[in-house]
């Protein structure tokens, strides 16, 4: 089974912090050029989340449920900013909805995610390597940039300008980009993206409980 | 690839600290924190310390040593009558909203939290929700801009700075200070 749990993953929840505070949920939803995804998880600790994800690889129209723990293996603290790095993994299986009709499979991933953040500035850097057997292996890497023109107090409107890079080396365009503005209210996160090299839009959404 | 794995691991999580921040936070209201018995000023370069923002007067120096090599020629150590001319320090007192205004009218002890990591509102979201639960607070504001938490303990309760500081914890986020009653009002 390890050796389908391959590579290095920093996958599109660490945009959004995939650990929470101890006994914290938290919804994620992503939809990109790739996919379409929900991640429900429950922090245990200030460092371990469990969560249930699902998702939908629109290309293939595969469907991956997964268990997904995540590790907040370092957070630095500093008087202005904030970084972080993270371990995921998931483990679940893959279902292919096309009419090819491959059944399903076992699948399984590992990731990466590492951030660093000021009041005005973002970056960060996510990879996936996903094994899904008979339906196939994807790997993803994407990097981030982002400036925030204002910065909000709490309970403000937080607005950032980001810019995305990602790379699929499955897709026929492997490395694409995405500008997208984030804005960041209280508990919920809002992102809206267009990726401009593969014309396919971009809406994020998280929801601290 | 498990090797790789392995050592990409060990690697992360060995990294130096970006900064100092991530050591220990010393609680300088807690002596037991501050053995100057145990310092070895040897390794400390005086000279790069700005006295003039230190409060000599509440320091004990019959605690330190400071060596023969430390020269008092070069700053001053104000006595106790001269206190409140070296408090000069700038330090964000308590964040005023309606919730503590009216919890400090109640007769609630005021408490101010500096807090690292503090950059987004998840980070506002994650301490009130962690201390909001706690009985003993009777009101919290998370002021992004002053890096700080500010609390209200109900009249009789007690909040120790250890419970501050594992409650914190609890959120995801370091202490870097606690201040408390006139020093946490701005006085």
């Amino acid at each position: 089974m390890w050796t389908g749990v391959l590579g290095i993953l920093l996958s599109a929840s660490a945009f959004a912090r995939p650990v929470s505070y101890t006994g914290g949920w938290t919804l994620i939803q992503t939809a990109n050029r790739a996919s379409t995804a929900g991640l429900l998880h429950y922090s245990v600790s200030h460092k371990v989340s469990v969560g249930v994800r699902h998702e939908w690889q629109r290309d293939d129209d595969v469907t991956l449920t997964v268990i997904q723990p995540t590790w907040l293996a370092k957070r630095w603290y500093g008087h202005n900013y904030q970084a972080n790095v993270y371990l995921t993994g998931g483990l679940g299986t893959a279902t292919d909805r096309s009419v090819a009709g491959l059944g399903s499979d076992t699948a399984s991933f590992v990731g990466v995610m590492t951030d660093w953040e000021t009041r005005t500035l973002f970056v960060s850097y996510e990879a996936r390597f996903l094994e899904q057997g008979k339906l196939g292996n994807h790997s993803m890497h994407a990097a981030r940039v982002g400036w925030a023109p204002y910065t909000g107090d709490t309970g403000e409107l937080h607005t950032w300008l980001m810019l995305e890079v990602d790379h699929r080396k499955h897709f026929d365009n492997k490395t694409t980009v995405t500008p997208l503005l984030r804005f960041f209210k209280g508990p919920a996160l809002f992102e809206a993206g267009y990726n401009i090299t593969d014309s396919a839009p971009m809406f994020n959404f998280t929801y601290r409980f | 690839m498990k090797k790789i794995l392995l050592v990409l691991t060990v690697t992360l999580t060995s990294l130096p600290v970006l900064a100092d921040d991530n050591q220990k936070i010393m609680d300088h209201h807690d002596p037991h924190e501050m053995d100057h018995g145990e310092m070895d000023h040897g390794e400390i370069n005086h000279d790069e310390m700005d006295h003039g923002e230190m409060n000599h007067g509440e320091m004990d120096h019959g605690e330190m040593n400071h060596g023969p090599e430390h020269n008092h020629g070069s700053h001053e150590h104000p006595t106790e009558n001269a206190k409140e001319d070296v408090m000069t320090m700038s330090v964000p007192a308590i964040t005023t909203t309606d919730d503590i205004s009216a919890a400090l009218a109640n007769g609630g002890a005021p408490v101010v939290v500096d807090v690292l990591g503090v950059v987004c509102d998840f980070c506002a979201v994650a301490m009130n929700k962690i201390f909001g639960k706690r009985e003993e607070v009777s009101a919290l504001y998370v002021d992004l801009d002053k890096k700080t938490l500010s609390l209200v303990v109900n009249k009789g309760a007690s909040l120790s700075d250890q419970d501050i500081e594992n409650l914190a914890k609890r959120a995801g986020y370091r202490i870097a200070a606690i201040r408390r009653d006139a020093e946490a009002l701005g006085g």
